[in-house]
């Protein structure tokens, strides 16, 4: 297939109108052409507390992306962000195991984000979420691109599979056996949301402040 | 110079041993070589098995084909084995009186009894009265959590469907026992007493694992406490139960009608299957000599032989009406299995019979095999001496034994032995009952859905990967590794192979594992040792053998010997796993006792 310029962004607009269509009205987008940012205004996270590394044995600990809950309210399919952050907390919690969120402005590579919350978290075990949805357990002695587990097709999942995702990280805690959170795959999908997650991968990233690192979300 | 070369077909592997004899008649060991066995024991297609093991000894050996001056193929033992198993209860339960649930994660502990109440209902509450509230899917646990906090009058415990037990408990004001993750809450019937309990951490439910508890809290009459014994027994170790008194509810346990077993032998004798292993085995042992054995015609006994007597002739190519079964060895089992009625997917475990049989074949078609081997290599090839008399010239080749020794081959199919006495007589006796009924008792017991990760289980140590640095063995040793562990096995239940660790797939704690494999192959190989050994001994008295050898494929696993070997030690028995020829453990004694032979003719 060919692809003119022109189509790309007739594309690129159009998923835009979208985006902002979905997203709160006080943000006023205009259009992308000429500018080199998705939103204008870089939030400042310079006044907020710096994540400690955590002593709680029970402890797992939430990385969320630079722009969770603030530039991006939803992930790629629509959930409501608060809603996947509670799904994950209950899903520690029915474990009996404590959650604490941070947000990662390091970077914005899902990989890394986890990796980095679990270095921080007392049991060693750490969740990244990006702002999209894409989701990764993780452990911290495991290099970065290996991981306890990957859920990177963000526009399959839903409620259900984010309380799972919580569960499975309190029994990694407890050393028990995971029972593997079913998944749909979709080879669809990737054409589908592609200029979508590029488009929410790039306004996460241009949120990434790295000499803040990494700062207490919530809880 | 002659070079002689003994070969020895197995069901699994074939063996190969080279020796030379020079000029005085001396004779000298070369080499030995082992590789799996190709096409089933005693077929045309072991000959590219039998030719590539001879090659891999010889070149050990720096010989070549034409340096050999003769073959000796084993006489195999003309027996086959085969398994069955069969269930003898059955569990069933009527009406919606539930049993036994085990989530893994309840909320708070101790009992609760009170009438069930469904979330719906809750305003219709009476004063005084007390409930169990129920509540589906489609409520949350905060509006659950809030519910009972605005009017918690009354509530004792709760019954959820979702797994979110703990959730709603952290969130309460006044902390009563909740249990969760039972699916079909909808059939929970309104208004019905019922009791709940959850246990303290680390232990098991004690009052509805109790026939006197359950009739306490439920305020039951003797008839009915009688009535609720098999409840009480299906909960015994649960952390967490819920029992419902329905007016028609019942659980029942069924004993199904097994059927008979007729023994046809010096003696004829007949037994029934729900007499269960140990009055089986008696019944074998009086029947002495043992010409054929059936089963009551349409009953599961009855069709558990004949499925046996069909994969036999199958194999065999005889018809299934001319096969006769030997012996049998029968061992009791628990299989666990689902309860037809119950609400959230229970399993209870049932009383089963595992029976391995053995049958007598025709003669394998070894001599076509030596001609095929003759035509191929050029050289003289014979079919020479019995399995098991060889197999005991080899094992004198341990050292530190003496006359009258005894063998103990314990293959997959069958457990042979023999022994010879100091003036060179040789008994011999073919049992049922080896290595596969094991692998078939691991995968009932722990309910495994593959025979193949039961074999491993059998064959293999487990641990328990705590880190991605440690790992627990199952004797409670901590072993650190060097290079992390990779992160699928993290938390996992691990098999230790040669070839890196196998993942099990279901989650049952390693303890139970352990216990299972180690029950399984002390019910079948000390049963069917002790039995060989007094088939064999001189005047049927075990303590007039001096040495008893274990050789064999299920020799090398590694607790076998030593289950075996505590069991014999209190006979005054030397007993242990075979050292071939000082080097070749216990493998290869057949091939070394068909050289050993030649100097004898």
């Amino acid at each position: 297939m060919q692809f003119s310029e022109e189509l790309v962004r007739k594309i690129t607009d159009e998923v835009m109108a979208q985006l902002r269509a979905q997203d709160l009205a006080s943000q006023s987008v205009s259009p992308l052409a000429g500018r080199e940012r998705v939103n204008e205004k870089k939030t400042d996270y310079s006044g907020y507390p710096r994540a400690a590394k955590g002593s709680d044995p029970k402890e797992v600990v939430i990385g969320v992306g630079a722009a969770f809950q603030r530039e991006i309210k939803k992930t790629i399919c629509g959930i409501s962000l608060d809603d996947v952050l509670a799904n994950v907390k209950a899903g520690i919690e029915e474990e009996g195991m404590v959650s604490r969120v941070v947000k990662i402005l390091d970077t914005s590579d899902v990989c890394f984000m986890a990796l980095e919350a679990a270095k921080l978290s007392g049991s060693g075990i750490g969740i990244g979420i990006q702002s999209k949805g894409t989701t990764v357990i993780h452990q911290k002695d495991l290099y970065p691109l290996s991981n306890l587990e990957l859920f990177p097709q963000a526009p399959l999942m839903n409620l259900e599979t984010y309380r799972g995702i919580g569960r499975n990280a309190g029994k990694y805690v407890k050393g028990e056996q995971v029972v593997p959170i079913p998944c749909t795959n979709d080879p669809m999908s990737r054409p589908k949301y592609q200029v979508k997650a590029a488009l929410m991968h790039i306004a996460e990233t241009e949120q990434l402040d790295p000499e803040v690192g990494a700062i207490e979300w919530e809880g | 110079m002659k070079i002689i070369a003994g070969v020895d077909i197995g069901n699994s592997t074939t063996e190969v041993c080279i020796g030379s004899i020079d000029y005085f008649g001396e004779l000298k060991f070369l080499s030995g070589a082992s590789v799996p066995t190709t096409g089933t024991k005693g077929t045309i297609a072991n000959i590219h098995s039998i030719k590539s093991a001879l090659k891999q000894a010889l070149s050990k050996a720096g010989l070549e084909e034409k340096d050999l001056t003769l073959v000796r193929l084993n006489e195999a033992a003309p027996v086959i084995g085969d398994t069955a198993m069969e269930t003898l209860t059955e569990t069933i339960i009527t009406d919606s009186s539930m049993i036994g649930h085990n989530p893994s994660t309840p909320a708070g502990a101790g009992q609760a009894v009170g009438r069930l109440i469904s979330m719906e209902c809750m305003k219709q509450r009476e004063t005084g009265e007390h409930y169990i509230l129920t509540a589906s899917r489609s409520h949350t646990y905060e509006e659950i959590a809030a519910a009972i906090n605005a009017a918690p009058d009354g509530i004792q415990g709760v019954i959820l469907q979702a797994d979110e037990a703990v959730l709603v408990w952290n969130r309460l004001d006044h902390k009563i026992p909740i249990i969760d993750e039972v699916a079909q809450i909808e059939k929970l019937p309104d208004g019905e007493l019922a009791a709940i309990e959850v246990a303290l951490a680390g232990q098991s439910i004690r009052m509805l694992s109790n026939p006197y508890g359950i009739a306490t809290l439920l305020k039951l009459n003797a008839d009915q406490t009688r009535m609720v014994t098999p409840i009480a027994k299906s909960l015994i170790g649960k952390r967490s139960a819920v029992v419902i008194r329905t007016p028609n509810g019942n659980i029942r346990e069924n004993v199904l009608p097994a059927g008979e077993i007729y023994l046809h032998g010096e003696k004829d004798t007949s037994i029934n299957l729900d007499e269960g292993a140990g009055k089986i085995m008696a019944a074998v042992c009086d029947a002495g000599k043992i010409r054929d054995i059936r089963g009551q015609a349409d009953t599961n006994v009855g069709n558990m032989f004949e499925r046996i007597r069909r994969s036999m002739s199958e194999l065999d190519g005889q018809q299934a009406e001319d096969i006769h079964i030997t012996d049998i060895l029968a061992v009791d089992t628990l299989a666990p299995v689902k309860i037809s009625g119950a609400l959230a997917g229970e399993t209870c475990l049932e009383k089963a019979v595992g029976v391995a049989a053995m049958v007598r074949t025709q003669q394998l078609p070894m001599q076509k095999i030596a001609q095929r081997l003759h035509s191929e290599l050029g050289t003289e090839v014979v079919v020479a001496g019995v399995e098991a008399v060889m197999a005991s010239f080899g094992a004198m080749t341990t050292p530190g034994t003496q006359l009258p020794i005894a063998v103990l081959d314990m293959g997959g199919g069958s457990t042979d032995a023999a022994v010879i006495t100091e003036s060179g007589k040789v008994i011999m006796t073919h049992q049922a009952g080896a290595g596969e009924l094991v692998s078939m008792l691991i995968q009932i017991e722990l309910g495994l859905e593959d025979r193949h990760m039961a074999e491993q289980i059998k064959k293999y140590p487990l641990a328990k990967v705590e880190s991605l640095f440690h790992m627990r063995m199952e004797d409670g040793r901590m072993n650190f590794v060097e290079e992390s562990i990779e992160p699928k096995f993290y938390g996992r239940v691990v098999l230790l192979t040669e070839k890196g660790m196998v993942r099990m797939e279901k989650d049952i704690p390693m303890e139970k594992i352990v216990q299972v494999r180690r029950e399984a192959k002390k019910k079948v190989f000390v049963t069917n040792a002790l039995r060989a050994m007094k088939a064999v001994a001189p005047d049927h008295d075990m303590k007039k053998i001096a040495n008893v050898v274990l050789v064999g494929g299920s020799a090398e696993d590694f607790e076998i010997p030593e289950i075996l070997m505590e069991e014999f030690a209190g006979y005054r028995i030397v007993c242990g796993r075979g050292n071939i020829r000082s080097t070749e453990g216990p493998r290869n004694a057949v091939a070394t006792g068909l050289v050993l032979s030649y100097l004898g003719e």
